[in-house]
């Protein structure tokens, strides 16, 4: 039995310390599809051999092995950023009247109001960016749009729980935490699923948003502060430990480990015995790898420049500037592409965090101008460099990037400058493994208000079911018995969006 | 079914009846006032009669009557029915008569049964596309309680038999060939006890006093010590908790404290230590108000239905009849069901939501109809009196304050008719004056600009009159806002100035008309100010605010009313206004409210001096008419009515919990009942913009599966909200209730064990798995409820097994046989949970503080901001709020404690009935690095070093501490090299990450 077989065994287990095969399944609920248990058996079934199902444990043969989600917390403005409405601009400072109620958050509708910043068409798509987005031009036709995004909740929290979970409450897994889950892990030197906050704080929700709900906790999504002394949760010992040295880490260590061995000898028949053992040594090879991945010293000044990581140094409390965005979001990026090459599965880089004053997300409410332009640059550029260097290293053609936000913003305006929520329809795009860039599926309506085929929306549920579906899994058979039902990422929905593939 | 010759087929019972049977038919089809529901009617006479041979697998003729699609289809013979035709249908065929050829054995339906089915077939046969029959055995959940003999084994085994369970556990393994393991070591037991029962270890003189004690009842003795300790109710208070997923945060985004969470765990500490019996503790926590009126545990208890998550921003900002508004309604009644339902009765209710279960004999309308039992209650701060001799105070001095405000009434009343004519037409004159003043301040305010953060922000309000006249004068009248108590001159800008120009943007031809911008000018109150121009020509007026007016914790622009007057004319008559922004909130503040004519008047202020006058009078005319007796009277009931007011502030003031309420403080758009349900629907796929009318308002019931227990309740009184959850108690607690019994018992057992009879506890469903011990279970569930129905017991029982006393040592043998010990031929190992190993920490480092009940200590740094933030790496570690058993942890929803998580505690987002288990890297940093254990090892090494100056003394204690029992010798030579190199603390470091200390044997 290889080292990895040992450890998925029994930390899938219940209190029992032995389980044969059937009792697994018994354990995770019966209702498992045949993937996850054959990833509890090999531990990285994509890397064995993506090209061919046999001995896979996958459904299907996989397009891509690894994915980033770019979340956008509190809702980006797709009628600003790429969904190019020339009516909006025709029509700017009339009243706006679609024809019909409107049910707004916080506001009554005002007039129709155009995007503060010009258009411009790109690449050999011709596809329209607004010039606060112009950095990912370089990548345009990579890029698969997908402008009739329609979200079940017109609230922050459960909106952001509807996309990151595919529930519009809490207790569900993070696709992560499934895509984890259903794969197994592919590195033992960092956590399959990692997760990079936005500097300023979490978004809202917070870790719930990366939890595992009711699958086991190492599904769960591991923050990483890349500013911080100790970047992961208690990755070294505090700096008021005085008390440890290497030296003294490494005879503890020994010691522990040799009295640990002697006592899971004694207990004969108990799996989970040598499975801590070995988590003692896991943690010690994530101490070693965690910092390397952090450390870009090593990354040439054309890399560096590609993603702007040292772009406007100012103090981190003056208002949203652009420079202090690219540095951000560029170095996110760049440390994703790093843990990426280092096996790590899914990676989840959020920009903008709660809502508070000054304003440090997306929720342009009074300013779109003042918020939206910052935050637009600096991930754009961070993107833009992100794809650009993958494909360079040959990393995109099994990447996927997923760009997604909780819902959009209204055509009309609020107040002056600001614009409300939009439900009823946002964007989201995706790019990289197996998907055919260019392309732009499912048309918002003339304002880009609504669906223009509002039967035809489309749900988070679709877009994590076209993952699922490129990763080589069929997104019907990944489930998790919780609480008398078979429980999926999308739930009794889903459609493959066969239009974006490749 | 195979088609029969027609010559053989049976008369059907139009034909035998003839013209009679035929009108009868009609009759019973056409008076069944809807047709028969296919869930609760159709399904389970087929399932009972038909499945049997025809379902999925086995098709007898050819034939499934699994789903819709396999009836129609049909077997050998053809379609089985044909919908709106019953006559024609097969089916009916088959099963109808005197002599009907279905079902081939067994009993026969009944002419009712009969009769339903075609009334069905005849209506259209609606069968959900979704809905797969199977053949109908009852599950065994839902078969009625019995208890069944204990078995009889052999003498041999016999002996070795304790209790009841160990007959029934015995039995089963001798059948398999397995047999029990030998009783552990005593030093092994009692750290398994004391562990399970309180969730501390035991102390090493409590180890070594049970070893050597002779006494035949010395186990037995240290149970009983164990269950009266209050550590018993603190350590499976945590279990409930994790059923209820209980949290000190509302959850969502904006995840606000809940600061008045803790009474309802605090009682469910005390219901355990004080061993409530279980039926009086599910009645507590589903109508306590109702059943145990004014009692302190009858509201703290209601936390329980308010122990889930809250959408603050959904229930407090979004408005009433939205879409969004009812989802959220809907999703938190679902907690509260599924809540109800998994814990009580381990029934996946909410299953049911969007379509009938599609496993377990639950329909939708059941679900709704549980909902219906919610309809009137919401999540807040309820208040309550911890004494209710308080509350019986209270409620006698607002009873005698309600007498004199009446004996008051009657006393004024005789004076008015002695005031006569004269009083009632001061009081005319009051009315009208009254209204003068009402209508000198018109509803339309004026215009009011967005609020601004800081004073100095720049707004500006212009006029744009058409045409360019030559203006002769400005007029500007300012606002008049009893909001914050500011009234006249609300809103007028601190410092502005008056601009008029031809040019819209005022970019050119400007002329200044005034500028009052260099210093701050009085507010002019209600007065009207005016300003000549001279007859200059201008299209467009303009006026800038460079400095706002406050308002309440920011700043405003406000003005009523603008007028440009031409050739003595006001000329706003085609004027529109712009302004950079502008709060349109009608009817008092718009934009055009400038130009509308519409502004306080200064007659105002004569009116007011009238009306004080005309009170005076008021005053005189009622003097003179009242008697002097009356006046006495009078006098002496305003002061006992003081005096009322005077005691009512001395009562301790009430405590709050959060629970469920139909009164409480509303905030924004979140605003209580008043015990008024809200309508209920079915909604169609679960979906609240498609509810199903016709179907009704649903009325509060429970699962319509267990007929001898009334699904559906007595009519409920609409006056009375607790009636509908007191009625679900009812159902719940009802003898008969075969879920309610099994559940508990299984709970308790998948705690002492690690895994239920049932190993689904939250879940008796389909989805559910089966017992391992049928038997055992109904025994227990069985003696439990007929017992006096006593936790406390129940653990005695269990725990003084031998089942329960054997080692946890591995058999080959016996698991050749059964790996995963399903069949309990060994005590199973267990792993500490995250409050044990916190507990234990700090207990074996001399730093557990008792302290028992309280507000729960917060590990995390706190900022209270527009969304609270919770930061775990900004803590003193040393301060003492934070020694107390992690029971206390004041629980976080949105931001796990990364320590807790780690260790798998439950996540308060879900009903938790079984942690998971796991051992990942991060758990081995956690436990090797997180500042709480850095920090307790120096606390530990510190002790020993009081101890004794000697290393090998120090380990030797060390070991006694932590592990209850004494190092060996290679054990005290490695840990005492390690702390003689690289300090004590390493060594106690090391102490907390043996698996020794994070296992029980």
């Amino acid at each position: 039995m290889d080292r990895f077989s040992a450890v998925h065994r029994s930390i899938e287990g219940d209190n029992l310390s032995r389980m044969s095969r059937r009792d697994l399944l018994w354990h995770t609920g019966g209702g498992l599809g045949g993937i996850a248990l054959s990833s509890l058996l090999n531990s990285d079934p994509l890397h064995a051999d993506s090209s061919t199902l046999s001995g896979t444990g996958l459904h299907h043969s996989a397009k891509a092995r690894r994915v980033i989600q770019l979340f956008m917390s509190g809702a980006a403005s797709q009628c600003d950023l790429w969904d190019y409405k020339p009516r909006l601009a025709a029509d700017h400072g009339q009243p706006w009247d679609p024809g019909e109620k409107v049910e707004l958050f916080q506001s009554a509708p005002g007039h129709v109001m155009a995007a503060p910043w010009p258009w411009q068409a790109y690449g050999q798509s011709g596809k329209w960016l607004n010039e606060c987005v112009a950095p990912l031009g370089e990548v345009i036709d990579r890029i698969a749009f997908v402008h009739n995004m329609v979200s079940k909740s017109n609230v922050h929290g459960p909106a952001t729980f509807m996309q990151a979970t595919g529930f519009v409450l809490p207790g569900f897994p993070s696709i992560g935490s499934w895509i984890s889950y259903g794969l197994g892990r592919s590195t033992d030197e960092l956590p399959t699923f990692v997760v990079l906050p936005d500097p300023r704080g979490y978004a809202p929700n917070g870790p719930r948003n990366w939890g595992a709900a009711f699958l086991p906790a190492e599904h769960q999504g591991t923050a990483i502060d890349p500013h911080a002394r100790i970047p992961i949760n208690d990755l070294f010992p505090p700096a008021a430990a005085s008390f440890v040295s290497p030296e003294s880490e490494q005879q503890t260590l020994e010691v522990l480990e040799r009295l640990n061995r002697r006592h899971a000898d004694q207990r004969a028949g108990d799996s989970r015995l040598e499975a801590r053992i070995q988590s003692y040594e896991l943690a010690a090879r994530m101490q070693l790898s965690a910092p390397q991945v952090l450390d870009l010293s090593d990354e040439p000044q054309h890399i560096l420049d590609l993603y702007g990581v040292e772009c406007g140094d100012v103090p981190s409390d003056a208002p949203m500037n652009e420079g202090q965005e690219t540095r951000y979001f560029g170095r996110n990026c760049l440390i994703a592409r790093k843990l990426l090459e280092r096996g790590v599965r899914f990676v989840q880089i959020w920009s903008g965090a709660d809502n508070g004053f000054p304003r440090r997300n997306w929720d342009s409410h009074e300013d779109l101008k003042r918020d939206h332009w910052p935050l637009a640059r600096g991930m754009s550029r961070g993107v833009a460099a992100l794809i650009q260097d993958l494909a360079q290293r040959g990393l995109l053609d099994a990447t996927l990037v997923l760009w997604t936000t909780e819902f959009g913003r209204m055509p009309c305006s609020q107040g002056s400058q600001g614009r409300d929520h939009n439900p009823f329809g946002f964007t989201n795009w995706l790019a990289g493994g197996g998907i055919q860039g260019g392309v732009t599926y499912g048309l918002s309506d003339e304002w880009s208000w609504r669906p223009a085929e509002p039967d035809r929306a489309t749900y988070c549920y679709d877009i994590h079911a076209t993952i699922l579906h490129l990763l080589g899994i069929d997104h019907t058979r990944l489930t998790y018995r919780a609480g008398g039902i078979d429980r999926r990422l999308t739930d009794v929905h889903g459609r493959v969006l066969t239009e974006l593939l490749a | 079914m195979q088609r029969l010759p027609l010559r053989y087929r049976q008369p059907s019972m139009a034909m035998a009846y003839g013209a009679w049977g035929l009108v009868w038919w009609l009759s019973a089809t056409f008076t069944q006032a809807s047709p028969p529901d296919f869930q609760s009617e159709i399904a389970p006479v087929l399932e009972r009669y038909c499945l049997a041979c025809h379902n999925e697998n086995l098709q007898h003729g050819g034939l499934s009557l699994a789903t819709a699609a396999d009836a129609a289809r049909g077997g050998e013979s053809g379609p089985a029915l044909i919908a709106g035709d019953s006559a024609a249908s097969l089916l009916v065929e088959m099963i109808d008569g005197s002599d009907p050829a279905m079902p081939k054995e067994g009993e026969r339906l009944n002419p009712a049964e009969v009769e339903l089915l075609r009334a069905w077939i005849q209506a259209g046969a609606a069968w959900p596309e979704t809905r797969t029959l199977t053949a109908r055995e009852i599950w065994w959940s839902r078969k009625p309680l019995i208890q069944p003999a204990v078995p009889e084994l052999p003498s041999g085994l016999a002996l070795q038999a304790r209790s009841p369970i160990d007959s029934f556990i015995m039995d089963q393994q001798q059948r398999l060939g397995l047999s029990m393991s030998p009783e552990a070591d005593r030093r092994t037991l009692i750290r398994r006890l004391t562990y399970d029962l309180t969730g501390l270890p035991p102390s090493y003189e409590e180890v070594q006093r049970f070893v050597m004690d002779p006494d035949p009842l010395a186990y037995e003795r240290v149970v009983d010590r164990l269950l009266s300790s209050p550590a018993y109710g603190e350590h499976w208070a945590r279990h409930w908790l994790d059923v209820v997923h209980y949290g000190d945060t509302h959850g969502f985004d904006k995840d606000k404290v809940r600061p008045n969470a803790w009474p309802y765990r605090d009682y469910v500490v005390r219901a355990l230590n004080e061993d409530r019996p279980y039926e009086k503790f599910v009645r507590e926590q589903l109508a306590g108000d109702h059943f145990f009126a004014n009692s302190r545990d009858g509201i703290e208890a209601l936390g329980f239905l308010a122990a889930g998550p809250f959408d603050y921003v959904g229930q407090i900002e979004v408005s009433d009849g939205t879409m969004e508004k009812q989802r959220v309604r809907n999703i938190d009644r679902d907690d509260m069901v599924n809540t109800t339902m998994t814990t009580f009765v381990s029934a996946t209710a909410n299953c049911a939501r969007c379509h009938d279960h599609k496993f377990d004999p639950i329909s939708q309308r059941d679900y709704y109809g549980l909902q219906a039992v919610f309809a009137a209650v919401d999540r807040a701060d309820r208040q309550y009196d911890r004494d209710p001799r308080t509350t019986g105070r209270r409620i006698e001095l607002q009873a005698r304050q309600a007498e004199i405000r009446k004996e008051l009434d009657e006393i004024e009343a005789r004076i008015r008719t002695r005031a006569g004519a004269e009083l009632e037409q001061i009081e005319q004159s009051i009315a009208a004056l009254r209204e003068a003043i009402e209508r000198a301040r018109p509803l339309e305010y004026g215009f009011h600009s967005a609020l601004a953060t800081d004073q100095n922000t720049v707004k500006w309000v212009q006029l744009d009159l058409g045409t360019t006249h030559p203006i002769e004068r400005i007029v500007i009248c300012p606002c008049d806002d009893d909001f914050n108590q500011i009234g006249a001159g609300f809103g007028f800008p601190v410092r502005f100035k008056i601009e008029a120009s031809t040019d819209p943007e005022f970019l050119q031809h400007v002329s200044v008309v005034s500028d009052q911008t260099a210093l701050d000018v009085p507010n002019p109150g209600n007065l009207p100010l005016e300003f000549p121009t001279f007859g200059l020509d201008a299209r467009y007026v303009r006026i800038t605010a460079e400095k706002l007016a406050p308002r309440l914790n920011d700043f405003n622009f406000a003005i009523a009313e603008l007028m440009v007057f031409s050739r003595g004319v006001n000329v706003v008559t085609e004027a529109s206004v712009q302004a950079l922004d502008s709060i349109e909130a009608a009817p008092r503040w718009s934009a055009r409210n400038l130009i509308d004519g519409k502004y306080p008047a200064l007659a105002e202020a004569g009116l007011r001096e009238e009306l004080a006058q005309s009170q005076v009078q008021h005053q005189q005319c009622l003097a003179s008419s009242t008697t002097e007796e009356e006046r006495i009277a009078q006098v002496r009931s305003v002061s006992e009515l003081a005096a009322c007011e005077g005691e009512l502030a001395t009562l301790p003031s009430p405590a709050m919990v959060f629970a469920v309420a139909t009164e409480f403080k509303g905030e924004g758009q979140f605003q209580p009942t008043h015990g008024r349900p809200r309508p209920i629907h079915v909604l169609k796929r679960g979906n609240e913009a498609t509810p199903d009318l016709d179907a009704g308002l649903m009325e509060p019931g429970a699962l319509s599966v267990f007929t001898s227990l009334g699904s559906h309740f007595e009519p409920v009184d609409d006056n009375s909200e607790s009636q509908r959850r007191a009625a679900l108690a009812n159902w719940i607690v009802d003898r008969e209730n075969p879920l309610t019994w099994r559940s508990i018992v299984n709970r308790v057992w998948h705690y002492h064990f690690g895994r239920g009879i049932c190993a689904t506890p939250d879940d008796f469903g389909r989805m559910g798995e089966v017992p391992t011990h049928p038997e055992l279970l109904d025994w227990l569930a069985v003696w439990f409820r007929d017992q006096g129905q006593s936790l406390k017991q129940l653990h005695r029982l269990i725990v003084t097994s031998a089942t329960y006393r054997q080692g946890s040592f591995h058999r080959a043998d016996a698991a050749d046989i059964d790996e995963s010990n399903r069949h309990l031929w060994r005590m199973n190992r267990s792993r500490l949970t995250a409050e044990q190993l916190h507990d234990a920490v700090l207990l074996v480092a001399g730093r557990l503080d008792r302290k028992m009940g309280g507000p729960g200590y917060r590990a995390f740094g706190f900022l209270d901001d527009h969304s609270p933030h919770f930061d775990y790496r900004t803590l003193d570690i040393d301060s003492a709020d934070l020694q107390r058993r992690a029971v206390y942890r004041f629980i976080v929803r949105s931001v796990p404690d990364p320590f807790m998580a780690a260790l798998d505690c439950a996540d308060p987002s879900i009903n938790v009935a079984r942690r998971n288990e796991t051992l990942t890297p991060l758990q081995a940093l956690s436990m090797l690095n997180n500042p709480f254990m850095m920090r307790m090892a120096e606390v530990f090494a510190s002790e020993l070093q009081i101890l004794s100056d000697k290393v090998d003394v120090q380990i030797e204690a060390a070991y006694q501490m932590a592990l209850g029992r004494r190092a060996t010798d290679e054990e005290r030579q490695e840990l005492s090299r390690l702390a003689a190199e690289h300090g004590l603390v390493n060594a106690c470091r090391l102490m907390f990450n043996l698996s020794e200390f994070m296992f029980i044997d």
